[in-house]
């Protein structure tokens, strides 16, 4: 198990290398003239060539790559080119409100999507139709759209939510709570019909199986069947998607900040990109990357210990 | 699995609990508590040294107080200084100084504070550094005087002490390392550093010991960096702000229909900067004849109509109905005549077709790109588009094109003329230069007051004639008001200035 761990963090290494270093490649080929964008329409040309100077734009491609990544292996990714904040911070506060409404995002999900899995899978009939028809619905409409419509209903026509902008948790919980609801919701809707039908189909695909014929020809209750061995079975797929979901939820938050004013990382990665901050731009890659590394590894080990099969090949 | 469901409704219960009681949190009560505006761009720094102004102007008006203020009338006023004057031959500027005024740090405003706070714009990172380029030595002559020398007369130079040049901070904060994110400065509001996160909301405390109270309208102030037009809808038909910079005008009729009321005055013009007036890329855009044709081959109002919606008015010059130099009549010296075009185009030996090489960017909206294209190509001038995306201005002032469609601010006359028309002037990337614009330039910095209003009104007729630019409108900016406020609208700036937004009483 420490060898299995070991080689999926020294694999985790590697790839956040390849990723820093394709994006930072990346940013310089659409990069043109930052110093300009910098400085804007007013700054003469003097100006922006001293500019370029002071942040070793006019050094080699991989000086500036090499330094960057010097400093970030020792923690410091040093201030954006826009607002002189520290990188680290910015990512930092603004991670935390990404990730609560990814993660609220990713619970309802998982607790949604289960229910409504199993219950098409189980009850059938009508209850199975309407699973599915919502599963498709919920994966056709786009997530802003989806946004866009809550907003308008539960915000401005109902009053009961905030439109835009964000309350910290720490300043009111009632607030975060109006400030986050419609978001969470927004990006769930297509994770929970991506889980819910992944669920449906693992948890007939088990029904079928010779066990459950056996077990209930023991005499186990149907309900004790599905619950206690179905599931099990069940639970390893739906927990990959589940998975995949996360990471998809956090590209999916970058539109829905953008339409809620949020400022969590979508919001910083969108508006560091077309200003062209680069140190922003690489912090945000970083930790995104360090997310998906991450969950993939804990996805893993949880795989792992649900079925011991995987920790052998 | 029950265990399951009953997670499942004890949530959904918590959802409609803050449902409930979620619309009246910091909901922004408009009149004396808090104004809530909406901008469009955050600040890079909150270090004068380095700022902005136009839609940054409020997030520095909060802290900072300038030493002269644009009032809403066009006119300069009073401020942290009392008093100005020239000397006789308009090279030395005395400012008598407000005695009564302290930075929220306590320590005092002085000549020597003013001195260094000029002095550290000149040579910092601010885009508008040149504002101060002419100033060749600042002296405090006295606690409260201050006598700044320059090499030349600036007759834009009041002006830009009502901007970011003329922004002032305590020295003693010039040397924390915290000087981006925490100003000082003895404006009406205290930022607080604790409940701003950067790039999105700032929010300010009122200032209990401000010199100025008649300004100060509000206890607290928050201003909310809105990147989606579509946010800043939301907000505003959510009643989450109190006044809310519009980036176009394509929702006016949706704002209205939310109750709220459209401020609008007009700082831009849109139109061709025809750049290579010299010939020196194509030798075409040399011959004046070139230049009016192209100024003959757009039906301005058309294109007012279907790119602003008619929020504006279409003009051909440069210069803004505020300025000394505008004319009323130079606004339509350029009818549709595209007829008359291809005569010019025939005349000056193109009567087989003319090539010009522009950039076109989606920032500046696709629609207007084609149907540029569109009336270019009925003169017989064919365009060949270069997308350079977000360098757009960079490589119009590379300069890569001989002429490029753009939005320009129109500032006052001689502010304008040093930022689009002197050879030196940014947007006159080829450096051209003509002797008959050389002695209106010449004529407008050291003339008298009279004089200057003369050669400016001659400068705009002759720019116009020789074609300098092909400008289409002056578009409206909208800046968006709720019922519980009002404002008043400078002509001179972008953003409204903080002391003019007021509760509606």
């Amino acid at each position: 198990m420490f060898r299995f761990i070991l080689r999926r963090l020294v694999a985790g290494a590697v790839l956040l290398f390849v990723i820093t270093t394709v994006a930072y490649t990346l940013l310089y080929a659409g990069g043109g003239d930052i110093a300009r964008r910098l400085l804007g329409q007013n700054a003469t040309q003097e100006q922006v060539e001293r500019r370029a100077a002071d942040l070793g734009l006019d050094r080699p491609l991989w000086e500036q790559y090499a330094d960057w990544l010097a400093g970030a292996a020792s923690g410091d990714l040093g201030r954006s080119w826009f607002t002189g904040q520290l990188v680290a911070t910015g990512v930092t506060s603004r991670l935390a409100v990404t990730l609560s409404l990814v993660l609220g995002a990713t619970l309802i999900a998982a607790v949604l999507a289960v229910v409504l899995g199993v219950l098409a899978a189980v009850r059938g009939g009508w209850v199975d139709r309407f699973v599915q028809f919502f599963s498709v619905l919920g994966f056709a409409i786009p997530g802003f759209l989806i946004a866009l419509g809550l907003v308008l209903v539960f915000a401005i026509n109902l009053g009961l939510f905030r439109a835009t902008g964000y309350v910290p948790l720490s300043s009111s919980v009632t607030g975060w709570l109006a400030s986050v609801t419609l978001p969470v919701i927004a990006l769930s809707i297509s994770a929970i019909a991506a889980v819910a039908q992944q669920v449906r189909g693992s948890v007939l695909d088990a029904l079928r199986r010779d066990y459950v014929r056996t077990l209930r020809s023991r005499g186990l209750s149907f309900r004790r069947v599905v619950y206690k061995h179905v599931l099990r079975n069940a639970g390893g797929p739906a927990l990959s998607v589940l998975a995949v979901q996360f990471i998809g939820l956090l590209g999916g938050a970058v539109i829905v900040e953008q339409v809620f004013a949020i400022p969590g990382l979508g919001q910083l990665a969108v508006s560091a990109t077309t200003a062209g901050d680069i140190p922003v731009v690489m912090g945000v890659v970083l930790a995104s990357a360090i997310i998906v590394v991450a969950v993939n590894l804990a996805i893993d080990l949880l795989q792992a210990f649900l079925n011991p099969k995987v920790r052998l090949s | 699995m029950l265990g399951k469901r009953s997670t499942v409704s004890l949530a959904v219960a918590g959802l409609l609990v803050a449902a409930g009681c979620g619309g009246d949190t910091e909901a922004s009560e408009g009149g004396g508590g808090t104004l809530t505006l909406g901008a469009i761009v955050a600040p890079a720094t909150f270090d004068p040294s380095g700022s902005e102004w136009g839609n940054r102007a409020p997030y520095y008006q909060a802290v900072f107080d300038t030493l002269l203020l644009a009032g809403s009338s066009g006119e300069i006023e009073p401020f942290l200084a009392t008093d100005w004057s020239y000397n006789d031959d308009g090279t030395e500027l005395t400012l008598t100084l407000r005695e009564d005024v302290e930075f929220t740090d306590g320590s005092a405003l002085t000549a020597e504070v003013v001195k260094q706070n000029l002095e550290r714009f000149q040579t910092g990172d601010s885009p508008d550094a040149g504002y101060l380029a002419g100033v060749e030595e600042i002296e405090a002559v006295a606690e409260h005087t201050v006598e700044i020398r320059m090499a030349a007369p600036d007759p834009a130079f009041l002006n830009y002490l009502t901007r970011d040049a003329g922004l002032v901070a305590s020295a003693e904060s010039f040397d924390s390392p915290d000087i981006d994110t925490h100003p000082i400065g003895s404006g009406p509001y205290l930022l607080d550093p604790g409940a701003t996160v950067t790039g999105t909301s700032y929010v300010y405390t009122r200032n209990p010991d401000y010199w100025n109270p008649d300004v100060q309208h509000y206890d607290e102030l928050i201003i909310r960096v809105f990147e989606e037009p579509t946010a800043a809808l939301n907000a505003l038909r959510a009643g989450e702000a109190n006044g809310v910079k519009l980036v176009n005008n394509d929702n006016l009729a949706e704002v209205e229909a939310a109750g709220w009321t459209i401020e609008a005055n007009e700082l831009d013009f849109h139109g061709l900067l025809l750049l290579d007036r010299e010939g020196t890329m194509n030798e075409a855009l040399g011959d004046v004849r070139v230049r009016q044709a192209l100024n003959y081959a757009f039906d301005r109002e058309a294109m007012l109509t279907a790119l602003q919606d008619g929020n504006g008015n279409i003009t051909t010059q440069v210069f803004p109905p505020a300025s000394e130099a505008f004319d009323p009549e130079l606004d339509s010296a350029y009818p549709y005549d595209p007829e008359r075009a291809r005569e010019l185009l025939d005349e000056a030996g193109y009567a087989d077709g003319l090539t010009l090489s522009m950039p076109t960017s989606a920032v500046l909206g696709s629609t207007t790109f084609t149907l540029v294209e569109q009336q270019l190509t009925d003169i017989g001038v064919t365009v060949e588009y270069t997308d350079p995306g977000s360098d757009y201005i960079a490589e119009l002032l590379a300069p890569n094109f001989p002429l490029a469609y753009m939005a320009l601010e129109q500032n006052p006359d001689w502010q304008l003329a040093q930022f689009m028309i002197a050879p030196s002037a940014v947007f006159n990337p080829f450096g051209a230069e003509d002797p008959a614009i050389d002695s209106f330039l010449e004529r407008i910095q050291f003339g008298d007051e009279q004089e200057q209003a003369v050669a400016a009104r001659e400068l705009n007729a002759y720019l116009v004639e020789q074609a300098w630019f092909a400008p289409l409108y002056r578009v409206q900016g909208s800046y968006a008001v709720d019922p519980d406020t009002t404002v008043e609208m400078l002509p001179t700036n972008a953003y409204p200035s903080i002391y003019d937004i007021r509760p509606n009483s």
